[in-house]
């Protein structure tokens, strides 16, 4: 009872703006999902994990992406430590549903490109707390949404999206996640094991406007469970410089940066 | 001294009554207060370097003692069934509040390393469980071919499985151990299941210990009290004797609890130590006034008590004080349980003393003696000489024969001791045939090993971990170990991880099982293994600056010979890896266990030894005579030297208990050369004639050291009957040491004071 009258109140007074009236959780998701980020983007990724212990091993990386509309690449390359300097990574990934990614990895002391066969989008991005779908790559149709509430975090008003997969044996059972209102950004997401135990939680700290794109910047990932932290930070970014495809090849990958 | 107890024995009843209420003072303190410490980890010294280090490390690499559970299925364990319990199983274990989630680990949550065609894949055995025979087909190929897996969580024969749940030290409890047994029972049929591990072991060693002791006291008590019983021919003496004991135990532990330390394993031998002392006492003052009884059989109460307290009070207060001194020596020890043993039980042996001197005399003054009918042989007493008489001078006659068996007694006990050999295992205190035992083999028969010993290799910059020559130093250590020593199942270190690696990558061949050459590409496969896999399962066996490497060598036993010889064998690379750059260290509960029993032993030597001097100097100086304190200290070193030297004859390694024992030596040696020489002195100053004062003094005083050997070695004796083997040993090794203490003043002492003329210096 208590729920729907709380339900109520919100509705009554966020009556007034028209889209909002009858938004769902589904609509909330794609909407953040296709929000425009440019067609492609160039940028320096700097990764730092921090264990329990508090020892911390950063990672530099110098990344470009391109996004032709049925599916995005990415191409990492390696920056820093030195011993891995060179080595790359290359991701295609696909709209269609159910079309798993290809991924590449160039070793350089191996002087090959390898290809990992990626049955799993929950494996982890890199050895951090992000595994690929919390990247971004999940597909709003592959989970049930449901619009819990709304409230405030650091004076912007949520959506509180909970998204339950359809998948059974899926790494998470659920998440819940609250998108700024005015313009479908993340805010914060707690992701739930498959016990239903609090496995993760993701704060964006930091966005930037380039060319009318909002762009992430900043964000923290916390393993609850191992207290494991991984921090995202993007800088140097550009976005629609109009790289080539061929950009994204087995070539490209070993000639290095 | 005589004064002052006869001063307050004036009040018998009050005295009496006193002593009754601070009793039960500290009974009701003990039953409120007394706390059980079973983790073992209380035990050690947290700020020995040994301890902090491997603490550390343990911090480090997250390494924790794992309960492992197997699931036989005596077809083979590729069945729908057997993988779903083994998911389900693992599922449950990791819900259980004592165990951490990400701790379980077993076939459903490994990882699989595998090349394909395109490269590498690192992926789950199985998430669903596989229902197609074709899909438990390839589960089956998925295994065999992974050397990480294959071995180590399936049995080579593949009819076991095991599921590894990794506790920290100090939660594991009887109620957490009996959660694990119902809940693994719930699982049984037609599969088999078994529960062991190092922390199922010390957890039900250091529970099954006390509580088999709680059960043996009492019949010791009870036997203690029949044999008194039959050898004092008087109730009264019997009750009194052993109430003193009583007392003194209640004391011993009521204090403790009132200081709020908690009850060790270690501390159940406080009571073995003062029934075997403290019946001392009584025996020889029950003793000295059945002799005066027989000699004035209508002596008052008063009479009594003051022949009583005259002779006896001076041996009473020396012996207590010296084998209290003995106790206090063990304060030295760095291990505090140890400390605390030691300060409590020479509380309770001065506790003891009390009750000799007051409970005793006022016991008697209050409800009476026993009378004691004069000998009504008394004419014949002349013609039937006492057997004491004849022992004591057939010693004298014999005594080339008594020392030069007591030499070679003496040397075969010294070549024992060389043979003594300490075992800080926990499994070899159980029964053979004892289900921890038999569960522990099954499992090493079928796997890597239920113990480990965890080498930590430690370089003094980043990165050293992935240098070609650390890591394939390494890896020829590994080689080394695993095929030289046959108690070793398996080792495992970083340099599993990329021989794995490299070969996946190379398209499986064999050839390529090997450590690359190049510290980039040992760096890259890490990174693409950390891209792929858990990283989690990396930082078990590296840090996150690849600065500090851990490997696991898994042992098929937990005793120190095995533990022992794993380390020679990684000691011959401390040179090579010095070479690098790199320290070795160890780390892990074993081998923490084996640092502690040295430990306790070694404290144990220094206090026998420091002991041993205070004691000869305190005997010098209550006898005036620095030759007394020598002899005097003869039946402790007899004691000593072939108690450690039955204990490496008959191979009964040193544990933290049987070391404790030694303790005995002093404590019961020391009684019988006070009360023999203190005898002899008076007999001596009596009589002025040696002869005389030689069959008077074993008639008195080894008359009563008999009794006393005789009364706490049956009591003793039935903790052979024990149900845990420590225990038994215990029971065996405190008679051993009650006889030799025994023989030796009887024997030796007897003939060096002899020998030595002392106390008839004047005469000659």
């Amino acid at each position: 009872m208590k729920k729907i009258t709380l339900m109520l109140l919100t509705l009554l007074t966020i009556g007034s703006m028209l889209s909002a009236q009858k938004i769902t959780g589904l609509k909330i998701i794609e909407n953040v999902y296709n929000r425009p980020a440019g067609e492609d983007q160039t940028a320096d990724l700097t990764m730092s994990l921090i264990n329990s212990r508090g020892d911390k091993r950063v990672r530099e990386i110098k990344q470009f992406l391109k996004d032709s509309g049925n599916m995005e690449k990415k191409i990492m390359f390696f920056v820093a430590p030195a011993d891995v300097y060179n080595t790359s990574f290359m991701n295609w990934s696909y709209e269609k549903a159910g079309k798993d990614d290809n991924q590449w990895i160039y070793l350089p002391a191996l002087k090959r490109v390898k290809r990992i066969s990626s049955d799993s989008k929950s494996d982890y991005f890199m050895g951090s707390d992000f595994t690929y779908d919390d990247l971004g790559d999940r597909q709003p149709t592959d989970d049930t949404h449901k619009l819990l509430r709304e409230e405030e975090i650091d004076g912007k008003m949520c959506y509180v999206v909970e998204s339950i997969p359809k998948e059974e044996e899926y790494m998470y059972s659920k998440t819940i996640t609250w998108i700024v209102k005015d313009n479908w950004i993340g805010k914060k997401k707690d992701f739930y094991d498959e016990d239903e135990d609090l496995l993760k939680t993701l704060t964006i700290k930091e966005s930037k406007v380039i060319k009318d794109y909002i762009i992430i910047t900043l964000s923290i990932m916390h393993n609850v469970q191992s207290d494991h932290k991984t921090i995202m930070k993007l800088e140097n970014i550009k976005i629609d410089s109009g790289i080539s495809d061929n950009k994204f090849t087995e070539r490209m990958m070993k000639r290095g940066i | 001294m005589e004064k002052f107890i006869n001063k307050i024995l004036r009040f018998p009843k009050i005295t009496l009554l006193i002593i009754l209420m601070i009793t039960v003072l500290f009974f009701g303190v003990m039953k409120q207060n007394s706390k059980m410490e079973t983790d073992l980890d209380e035990y050690m010294p947290q700020d020995h370097p040994a301890f902090v280090y491997s603490d550390e490390m343990e911090k480090v690499f997250d390494i924790k003692n794992g309960i492992i559970i197997a699931i036989e299925n005596k077809d083979n364990i590729y069945h729908t069934e057997t993988l779903q319990k083994i998911k389900d199983l693992t599922k449950a274990l990791g819900k259980m509040k004592e165990i951490n989630k990400s701790d379980v680990t077993s076939l459903y949550t490994a990882d699989n390393i595998v090349g394909t065609e395109f490269g590498l894949d690192v992926k789950a055995f199985y998430k669903r469980v596989p229902k197609t025979a074709e899909k438990l087909a390839k589960l089956q190929e998925n295994v065999r071919s992974n050397d990480m897996i294959f071995g180590r969580l399936v049995s080579e024969d593949e009819t076991v499985s095991v599921i590894i749940a990794e506790i920290e030290d100090d939660v594991f409890t009887q109620e957490f151990y009996n959660d694990i047994l119902t809940l693994v029972k719930s699982f049984e049929g037609p599969e088999k299941l078994y529960v062991a591990g190092s922390p199922i072991v010390e957890g039900t060693m250091a529970y099954l210990g006390p509580k088999d002791m709680k059960k043996m006291v009492p019949i010791v008590l009870l036997v203690i009290l029949f044999v008194l019983l039959f050898i004092m021919r008087s109730i009264k003496n019997t009750i009194f004797t052993l109430l003193v004991v009583l007392f003194s135990v209640i004391w011993a532990f009521g204090l403790m609890a009132a200081f709020k330390i908690p009850v060790y394993a270690v501390s159940t031998m406080i009571p073995v130590m003062l029934i075997a002392i403290g019946v001392a006492d009584g025996i020889h003052l029950y003793s000295h006034l059945d002799l005066f009884l027989q000699k004035n059989p209508n002596a008052t109460r008063k009479e009594a008590v003051g022949d009583m307290l005259k002779g006896m009070w001076k041996p009473v207060v020396m012996t207590s004080v010296t084998t209290s001194v003995g106790f206090f020596s063990l304060l030295t020890s760095q291990v505090f349980p140890i400390k605390y043993f030691g300060l409590f039980t020479a509380f309770g042996v001065m506790a003891a003393m009390l009750f000799s001197l007051l409970l005793i005399p006022a016991a008697i003054l209050l409800f009476g003696y026993t009378k004691r009918k004069p000998k009504i042989d008394k004419k014949n007493k002349t013609d039937k000489i006492p057997f004491a008489y004849k022992f004591a001078n057939g010693v004298i006659k014999y005594k080339t024969i008594t020392l030069f068996l007591t030499i070679i007694i003496v040397a075969i006990s010294l070549f024992g001791m060389t043979k003594v050999w300490i075992n800080s295992s926990f499994l070899d205190k159980f029964e053979k045939d004892s289900d921890i035992v038999l569960t522990d083999k099954f499992i090493n028969e079928h796997f890597g090993g239920t113990s480990t010993l965890n080498v930590i290799l430690e370089a003094n910059e980043n990165d050293a971990m992935k240098s070609p020559e650390a890591l394939q130093l390494m890896d020829e250590m590994q080689q080394k170990v695993d095929s030289k020593l046959a108690v070793v199942g398996n080792t495992f270190s970083l340099s599993d991880y990329l021989k794995r690696m490299n070969m996946v990558m190379h398209k499986d061949k064999k050839e390529f099982d090997i450590i690359p050459d190049s510290q980039d590409l040992n760096a890259q496969y890490l990174l693409l293994y950390e891209m792929s896999g858990d990283p989690e399962n990396l930082w078990k066996v590296v840090d996150y600056d690849y600065k500090t490497a851990n490997m696991t060598i898994q042992l098929k036993s937990d005793n120190s010979k095995a533990i022992n010889s794993a380390i020679a064998e990684v000691e011959n690379f401390r040179d090579e890896f010095k070479k690098l750059g790199i320290e070795v260290n160890y780390a892990g509960s074993g081998y923490k266990a084996l640092v502690f029993t040295d430990l306790i032993l070694e404290g144990q030597i220094k206090s026998l030894v420091m002991s041993l001097f205070i004691i000869i100097i305190l005997l010098s100086f209550m006898f005036k005579n620095f030759r007394v304190g020598l002899i005097g200290s003869v039946p402790i070193v007899i004691t000593a030297i072939i108690g450690f030297g039955v204990m490496g004859l008959l191979n009964v390694p040193l544990s933290t208990t049987t070391a404790l024992i030694s303790s005995i030596a002093i404590g019961i040696g020391i009684d019988y050369a006070v009360h023999f020489i203190e005898r002899y002195k008076i007999y001596a100053k009596e009589t002025g004639d040696k002869q005389k004062t030689m069959e008077l003094t074993m008639h008195h005083s080894g008359r009563a050291i008999i009794f006393n050997a005789i009364v706490v070695i049956a009591g003793f004796m039935v903790l052979l009957f024990s149900v845990f083997p420590p225990n038994r040993s215990l029971g065996a090794l405190v008679s051993l040491n009650m006889f030799t203490s025994f023989l030796g003043t009887v024997t030796i002492m007897y003939l060096l004071l002899y020998k030595t003329n002392l106390f008839f210096g004047k005469k000659k």
